[in-house]
């Protein structure tokens, strides 16, 4: 415990900021070509990253709550969703198929080995993140029904 | 020690040195803990004693990672505490443990990656190399040692490493190298309509044999595989070698005998917008790789170098998940439970209607599983060696049908009506030999619906029926959830086991509150014993009685 004390004053005395910068790890296209989070989201201002799988009940929910209003988000605000899927290779294998199947408009990246979760710190999915030009503004973990709309309260404030 | 007065002196220095004193620093906070209460009434027979708590009635799992970057370099810890006891189910080598568990220390730089310390890994789909944690599982099979990954160009990606794995607080007796190689060919040959990408890994264990000269100390395993899609299909294929290898149970070699070992995946799907499917066939002989050869088949799922999860759909509501499958890639010549490994399909598909046609006007989305694993059909001789099949006829150990309907009736109201019928080999669920105790045939229906009241606030209530002939007979469950905004909630939950010997209610209720970076739950309530699965590997947890806490901070 005295290590991690130490330690923990050791890391907070270097000045370093709390991590609002969106981290830079690389993860899979459905294609399987290599790109990374700040490849995926330089070309655009204001980005929804949510991580999901497809085992995660409310992730699908979340994702199919959103999809329903997300035409109307991206007229008004120019917002887009990267959904990064966790599943690692059990269920991988359904990302592709599930994505269609539900006619989803979101750009779809894979994390197979969870080094974005880990990038994170997310225990637990869903988790919504909005990065505004590569700084996250806004992050919420598990889904309650209308928990989107909330999310869309923030896209708003932070579109302009 | 040594390594985190490096770490911290690195980064202390770049700090001092760099042009813009502008690092960032991330991770976060994990405690799980819970409180174990005597419960003498949850039992299945009148003649069992109940749960009694245990002495370490208090128990908690925490987890603090601290992560620092600065330009190309990041390096970072992870602490983590096991006090007094790790919590129930978990590998007792995690008890009244405490102290840094992993550290890592990374530079990036164009096309090379480069790791000292502890990291994860996966080659290809894990099946030969996977190196992962999952806190709920008590599974953290991180590599302690080096590695690098080099992209000479953007179609080719290689990986080397060398290392320990870890073993709760220690390392592995056996090391492990490694190498990956992936080639995107299409990109490389600027193909546009066909997409195609090999790859091909070796994975080498190194395990001291002390005097005995007949088994090897050397074990390694080759793996080739083939990617591709070509417009609206796509599939792939893994075929796995494992040098012949002794093996073990319960900590001790079966014989000095040797057994090669195989594994063979493929898959192909097809999907366009409203529609897709896909299928998967898997076929593993004698193909369990552990870092210490006497660590095969440990119930907690420890040294495990590769990753072989069950292929079947993950299932999220509490009568779909007393009865699941867990992956048999295991050879076993004990007379009383002969196995060579498993071979077995999945097949899934999703649907959605058209939203001008009628079903679509509701919003009506579809999607079916299949599933059927069985054993290798293998004959065993006297001197413990055996012919097996490709495919053949050997025992049914899960087979799964499934459907689920999700519907958006008004903007306000949805539901999901979810229907499974199983058949599951009581060795698999239960313990104990496969294919000789007979079968547990269980039809599960569950139906879900969501209202929302406005302004965040919802309603959601559950009622789940599960009815099987064998095992402990019919169920039945309830579940009532209210948000009372995207930060607060609460819920009350019931899973009534009526129809068997013993009449047992697990209730369970509880809240969670949410905000931002940090994630507060608190939950109070029976645990019904059996398998907790995740990602298709699974731990035992006996049955019990508490309050359960989780706390998580990210920042």
């Amino acid at each position: 415990m005295k290590q991690l004390i130490i330690l923990g004053f050791l890391l907070f005395s270097f000045g370093g900021n709390a991590q609002d910068l969106l981290p830079d790890v690389s993860l899979k296209t459905l294609e399987g070509t290599t790109t990374s989070l700040s490849e995926a989201t330089a070309s655009k201002s204001l980005v929804v990253i949510s991580l999901w799988a497809t085992w995660c009940v409310p992730c699908i929910k979340e994702l199919d709550a959103i999809s329903e209003v997300y035409q109307d988000w991206q007229d008004e605000t120019e917002v887009s969703l990267i959904a990064i899927s966790i599943d690692d290779a059990r269920t991988v294998k359904r990302v592709k198929p599930m994505i269609n199947g539900k006619g989803w408009d979101y750009t779809i990246l894979l994390d197979t080995n969870n080094d974005v979760k880990r990038a994170l710190g997310a225990a637990t999915v869903p988790l919504t993140i909005l990065v505004k030009d590569g700084v996250i503004v806004y992050r919420h973990s598990g889904y309650a029904p209308g928990a989107e709309d909330e999310l869309y309260e923030q896209i708003l404030a932070n579109a302009k | 020690m040594k390594y985190l007065l490096a770490i911290c002196g690195l980064a202390a220095a770049l700090n001092v040195s760099g042009q813009t004193p502008q690092g960032s620093l991330f991770g976060g906070f994990e405690s799980n803990s819970q409180w174990l209460l005597d419960d003498f009434d949850l039992k299945v027979s009148a003649s069992e004693p109940g749960f009694i708590a245990p002495e370490d009635a208090f128990r908690a799992n925490s987890y603090f990672q601290l992560n620092y970057n600065y330009g190309e370099f990041t390096a970072g810890l992870q602490h983590e505490s096991y006090m007094p006891s790790a919590l129930l189910g978990y590998s007792p080598t995690f008890d009244n443990q405490n102290g840094i568990a992993t550290y890592y220390l990374n530079f990036k730089h164009d096309q090379l990656d480069l790791t000292a310390g502890y990291f994860y890994e996966q080659f290809g789909n894990g099946l030969i190399l996977r190196g992962w944690e999952d806190r709920q599982l008590g599974i953290n099979s991180a590599f302690q040692g080096v590695r690098a990954k080099f992209n000479p160009t953007e179609y080719i990606a290689f990986t080397g490493l060398i290392g320990q794995q870890r073993n709760g607080f220690e390392l592995s007796e056996g090391v492990i190298n490694a190498f990956d190689l992936n080639v995107d060919l299409s990109q490389k040959m600027q193909w546009s309509l066909l997409d195609l990408r090999i790859g091909g890994s070796y994975v080498n264990r190194f395990q001291d044999r002390g005097t005995n000269s007949l088994i090897p100390t050397n074990v390694a395993a080759y793996s080739g595989r083939l990617d591709w899609g070509s417009g609206q299909f796509y599939g792939g294929i893994e075929a796995i070698k494992k040098d012949p290898d002794v093996i073990a149970n319960e900590g001790t070699l079966v014989s000095n005998r040797l057994y090669d070992g195989t594994a063979l995946q493929a898959n192909i799907g097809y999907s366009k917008k409203g529609l897709g499917t896909s299928a998967t066939f898997r076929r593993l002989e004698n193909f369990s790789f552990y870092s210490d050869r006497l660590a095969e088949g440990n119930q907690f799922n420890q040294e495990l170098i590769n990753y072989t999860p069950a292929l079947t759909k993950q299932q999220d509501y509490l009568l779909t998940n007393i009865y699941v499958y867990n992956a048999q890639p295991r050879l076993i010549t004990d007379p009383l439970d002969q196995r060579a490994g498993e071979v077995g399909v999945q097949s899934d598909l999703f649907f959605s209607f058209p939203k001008e046609s009628t079903l679509g006007k509701i919003g009506t989305k579809v999607a079916a599983n299949f599933s059927y694993w069985a054993g290798l059909d293998a004959t065993f001789y006297e001197d413990q060696s055996y012919d097996v099949a490709f495919i053949g006829e050997g025992n049914r150990y899960f087979r799964d049908i499934n459907t689920e309907i999700k519907n958006r009736w008004s903007k306000t109201f949805n539901s999901v009506l979810t229907y499974q019928n199983i058949i599951a080999d009581k060795g698999v669920v239960l313990g104990g030999p496969l294919g000789s105790q007979g079968d547990i045939k269980a039809t599960i229906l569950v139906a879900e619906g969501t209202y929302k009241l406005g302004k965040g606030r919802s309603v959601r209530g559950v009622l789940q029926y599960l009815s099987t002939e064998q095992d402990r007979k019919n169920w039945s469950g309830a579940v009532v959830e209210y948000n009372f905004n995207a930060k607060w909630s609460i819920y009350a939950a019931d899973a009534y086991n009526y129809g068997g010997e013993g009449k047992i209610h697990y209730y369970n209720t509880g809240g969670s509150f949410t905000k931002g970076r940090t994630r507060f739950a608190m939950n109070y309530g029976r645990q019904r014993g059996g398998l907790i699965c995740v990602g298709g590997v699974c731990r035992f947890v006996p049955e019990n009685n508490g309050f359960s806490m989780n706390l998580n901070v990210t920042f």
